[in-house]
């Protein structure tokens, strides 16, 4: 189907090895043409990646439990969140990256909340033209429901029986805490 | 204490001090907590509720508060005008697109003890929406109070060592297109 030349899987970054200019994003499918005057041959070398460190506990069934990490990350660990996701912000499905379910459903939270709070500011969806997303004008943080689905409470109700206001995830209750407060999910 | 006169020391302790908080990416309930104390004296060792010993306090950065959770969209604040028809109800981000100072405002104001001395205490707090600060204002200012909340870093943030230093937790197939 595709010419040795072409980009294959598995190949990570093109290596600008002909071209005089500096490196730009690879072609997805297409065969790029060589510049005018340069000679008309691409040439793509596979890099592989460095071999990954060793985990601390390789007997793990999902890369969490092989780092030992499996309640010990949150909403603004993007360093560890940025590894599950797609350049648009979307998460990587968990046949490819070996996730049990539960922590990928938690990390799909700590995603969602982290793309609420503008932490990931370089994973926005590629919009088709030249139109240029508003920016958000209010700052927030570990948003659970979605921004246009939240509603107003009108009427919050007595003390004795308030209208909470969801704050965090409750999938996230059994993380490590290193103070002793309560970790309230309702404000 | 060893080398101060009795006036300078005298002087010390029963100043009015000027508190400067920077409200920027914080939850306005945990900045006016912190200058709750701070306005009533509490966290002086000479207080006591009638010796007028508050501070004033000076925030900044109102505008860039965050809440937590879909506050701003769930948070509702009402009013009545005291005529009939005139309960009024705003989400907090039409209020805070109205008057970026509103929400600390109420925040503190709702957090003071509810005595006669909650309207001094509000007179000695002083707010603005960015971090442009009057010349008397700012020269009078003593010291700053740590932020409360610890502000996350972006990804954009970290430097390129950093982000290589940290270890990829999965290994992707050969056949893994990244898009």
């Amino acid at each position: 189907m595709a010419a040795p030349s072409l980009l294959r899987g598995g190949l990570r970054r093109l290596f600008a090895g002909l071209w005089g200019r500096g490196w730009a994003s690879p072609p997805a499918r297409a065969l790029r043409e060589g510049e005018s005057g340069t000679g008309g041959t691409i040439e793509g070398k596979i890099i592989e990646d460095a071999a990954a460190p060793t985990p601390p506990n390789p007997s793990g069934q999902c890369p969490i439990c092989r780092w030992n990490l499996k309640h010990k990350y949150d909403y603004v660990d993007v360093l560890l969140l940025s590894q599950f996701i797609r350049s648009d912000g979307g998460m990587l499905p968990r046949r490819t990256t070996g996730l049990c379910l539960e922590e990928h459903k938690k990390i799909a939270v700590c995603v969602q909340m982290a793309h609420r709070a503008g932490l990931l500011p370089n994973h926005r969806p590629r919009l088709p033209e030249g139109h240029t997303p508003k920016k958000p004008k209010l700052n927030r943080y570990l948003t659970r429901w979605s921004v246009r689905s939240a509603k107003p409470i009108w009427k919050r109700g007595p003390k004795w029986c308030k209208v909470p206001m969801p704050v965090g995830h409750p999938l996230l209750k059994d993380n490590v805490k290193y103070t002793h407060k309560f970790l309230n999910f309702n404000h | 204490m060893a080398s101060y006169t009795k006036a300078a020391q005298q002087w010390a302790t029963f100043a009015r001090a000027w508190y400067l908080l920077d409200a920027k990416m914080q939850p306005p309930g945990k900045i006016a907590a912190a200058t709750v104390i701070r306005l009533e004296g509490r966290h002086k060792p000479i207080y006591h509720a009638l010796s007028d010993c508050g501070d004033h306090v000076v925030i900044i950065n109102t505008r860039h508060i965050a809440f937590s959770g879909n506050k701003w969209e769930q948070k509702v604040y009402s009013s009545h005008t005291g005529y009939p028809g005139g309960f009024k109800q705003v989400t907090a981000t039409q209020l805070h697109l109205k008057d970026p100072t509103a929400i600390v405002k109420l925040a503190v104001y709702r957090m003071l003890p509810k005595n006669l001395q909650r309207r001094t205490m509000m007179q000695r707090l002083h707010l603005f929406p960015e971090d442009v600060i009057p010349e008397d204002i700012e020269k009078n200012l003593l010291q700053e109070i740590p932020q409360p909340r610890a502000v996350p870093r972006r990804l954009d943030e970290y430097t390129p060592e950093e982000i290589a230093a940290f270890p990829r937790v999965w290994t992707p197939p050969k056949d893994f297109r990244r898009k």
